[in-house]
């Protein structure tokens, strides 16, 4: 059963790696660029998650909210920061958005203060026994429905729909997309709003799971969502979130079994090592 | 965040001051406890100055950042030496920043006193290191003794990966077996931790009788809220690191019969204490915690090394704190041989809402702290 609950667990942590490195793979598909700002908007989603619930008492709005203000930061993120940038080479987009998320970690902290926030009232923190000593948090459970369904109703937005469909056309061949009258802009501006609203709903999870925000929640997010493209075939979306959910599994077995030898981040990297040597590609790479 | 932000945060000086350098991590993942023992570090020479100063010298605190990392800790240090020639210095950061400015002191022949760093190797740096809190093994051997007052045998250990969490678990594995312990399990996490998911599960199928789990309130928080919220219903017995409201507001009711081991006793009827934790009020608006107090003492303690010897430092100094006897809202304080303190270990429990008086652990043996000898 140990085994059951560790699956789990995995999958719920899973979860929100799925959510947060959804957006970065959008905008490495789009843009060729490792957004680690990215990891910023979940915190802000966060942050924003936690004072709309103990302003207005509501968690839903809470979450809309949060998405909405997410996804709007990342647009701005990329109409200032990136968009200025993208006939530069790739890396010092990547060096502006370093820079970026650092900047972000500090203002966080001193807007909201070092000593982070957390919900008057958390909510969803009833208990589930299922049997079998099985017992999780609603919240727990929540986060792994909403995740499966949010990214089902995307997936589907982005096969059915005329932008979805533009979308695509504009990663695989810009120019291309470009002469059939799509407009890149506003393609490039649809995929930060939904990668980073995506991400600001992570936040929000997150800040439900643990009651607490900080100004550095993004560290290991920024930095483990990089991973976790690169295992799924950087720019492939299903690819994306299967690693996500892998690497989340693997590390809660990793935690229990190797904890004595590896931390719990240096599995994550000792995976992708591993995996790196077998599949250079990722795991999930389309070619 | 690689800047290191030097603050100078008293008023300009009008005359001639006595410079007491003060390291703390005010920005980076330990800001919260650096704003804690910034303000008890303040409260110290607010009061000192108001009194007069030392020898009609008023007392200015050279605040560096070191956001509680060595590669911070040895600019600032080396600053406050070489371009501040402050004549002491305090630590209110944790303790892998303290002992890498520990040595760069040592050699300066400034004393240093340090507030709650924990790490044993800090008063190995030399003659010139003081010690206010008790080292992490003692208090970890303290946790074991509590473990078998509260009448339990069966532990699990849960440590937090760095000299902090380290240095407790080695004190309390040290203690165990002494005092008829069985240790079912441990287990390790990292700072950055905030989701125990896999941990709580195992901690559950282990079925212990009490865990033994080292961190701060903002792991802690996280960690014992998790736990409760699996079904685990084991007392936990946390240390310095929960000492702080945020960890009750993180965890919530989960925190309710959480027991810490720790230098602050809120419940105190010592004159020191009760005076302390008033003015930390006033002053702040907040309520103290064990950080503000060990900071403001190890401050107090270095202003009165200065008083006694006229404000002058080197050797001078060292001696004048070594021989001291400080009455200080940790309790009665007096250095060992090697610059230790001896003193009995705090018990606080989580009762509505707040840290209450539990019990003390006083044990002269079990709680020695290490002399020169050892």
């Amino acid at each position: 059963m140990l085994a059951i609950e560790l699956v789990a667990q995995g999958l719920i942590q899973g979860s929100i790696y799925a959510l947060v490195a959804l957006g970065l793979t959008l905008v490495y598909g789009l843009l060729r660029i490792l957004h680690v700002a990215h990891a910023a908007l979940f915190t802000l989603g966060g942050y924003i998650g936690v004072l709309v619930c103990n302003a207005s008492g509501s968690l839903a709005l809470s979450f809309l909210i949060a998405a909405l203000v997410a996804g709007f930061g990342g647009v701005a993120m990329f109409r200032l920061a990136y968009q200025p940038l993208l006939s530069k080479p790739p890396y010092v987009a990547l060096i502006a958005s370093i820079g970026l998320f650092i900047a972000s970690e500090e203002a966080f902290r001193i807007i909201f203060g070092a000593q982070g926030m957390s919900f008057t009232n958390p909510a969803l923190q009833q208990q589930f026994v299922l049997g079998w000593g099985l017992q999780f948090k609603l919240a727990e459970i929540l986060v792994m429905v909403s995740t499966a369904s949010i990214i089902g109703v995307l997936a589907w937005l982005q096969a059915r729909t005329r932008i979805g469909i533009a979308c695509q056309a504009t990663v695989s061949d810009p120019q291309m997309a470009q002469s059939f009258g799509i407009s890149l802009l506003k393609v490039r501006d649809i995929n930060f709003f939904v990668g980073s609203a995506l991400a600001g709903f992570a936040g929000v999870w997150v800040a439900l799971l643990n009651n607490l925000v900080e100004p550095t929640m993004g560290s290991v997010p920024s930095y483990k969502a990089l991973a976790i493209i690169v295992l799924g075939g950087l720019s492939s979306v299903p690819g994306t979130l299967a690693a996500a959910l892998l690497l989340g599994v693997i590390e809660a077995f990793g935690t229990i079994y190797l904890g004595d030898i590896l931390d719990r981040n240096a599995i994550a990297f000792a995976f992708l090592i591993a995996v790196l040597m077998v599949r250079p590609q990722g795991l999930f790479a389309r070619s | 965040m690689t800047v290191a932000a030097a603050l100078a945060l008293t008023t300009l000086p009008a005359w001639a001051q006595l410079k007491v350098g003060f390291n703390v991590p005010l920005t980076g993942f330990a800001a919260a406890d650096g704003k804690s023992a910034l303000e008890g570090a303040k409260l110290a020479v607010a009061q000192a100055n108001a009194k007069g100063g030392v020898a009609g010298q008023k007392i200015e605190l050279v605040v560096y950042d070191d956001q509680a990392t060595p590669k911070e800790a040895v600019p600032s240090a080396t600053k406050m030496v070489e371009k501040d020639k402050v004549v002491v210095a305090v630590s209110g950061s944790y303790s892998g920043s303290t002992r890498a400015a520990a040595s760069i002191f040592q050699r300066g022949k400034i004393p240093y006193v340090v507030a709650y760093a924990i790490h044993p190797d800090i008063t190995l740096a030399g003659d010139y290191m003081f010690r206010v809190s008790a080292m992490g093994e003692v208090q970890g051997r303290g946790g074991a003794k509590l473990v078998q007052n509260l009448g339990k045998k069966n532990v699990v250990i849960v440590t937090l990966k760095n000299d902090f969490g380290q240095a407790l678990t080695a004190g309390f594995k040290d203690a165990a077996p002494k005092l008829g312990l069985n240790i079912v399990n441990e287990y390790e996490y990292v700072i950055t931790d905030r989701q125990f998911g896999p941990l709580v599960s195992k901690i559950k199928y282990d079925n212990p009788d009490i865990i033994y789990a080292s961190g701060y309130f903002f792991t802690a928080g996280p960690l014992v809220s998790q736990l409760r919220a699996a079904g685990v219903t084991a007392p936990i017995i946390g240390q310095e690191g929960y000492d702080s409201d945020k960890f009750i507001e993180i965890a919530g009711p989960a925190s309710e019969g959480t027991y810490i081991t720790t230098s602050l006793d809120r419940d105190s009827t010592a004159p020191a204490t009760v005076a302390f934790l008033a003015d930390y009020r006033k002053a702040t608006n907040l309520g103290a915690d064990m950080v503000a107090a060990s900071s403001f003492t190890a401050t107090s303690v270095a202003i009165e090394g200065l008083r006694k010897t006229g404000g002058k430092g080197g050797a001078a100094l060292r001696d004048a704190i070594a021989s001291g006897i400080y009455d200080m809202p940790i309790g009665k304080l007096e250095f060992n041989d090697l610059h230790e303190v001896k003193k009995d270990i705090q018990v606080q429990i989580v009762k509505d809402k707040a840290f209450r008086r539990h019990s003390v652990i006083s044990d002269p043996v079990l709680l020695a702290p290490p002399t020169k000898a050892k």
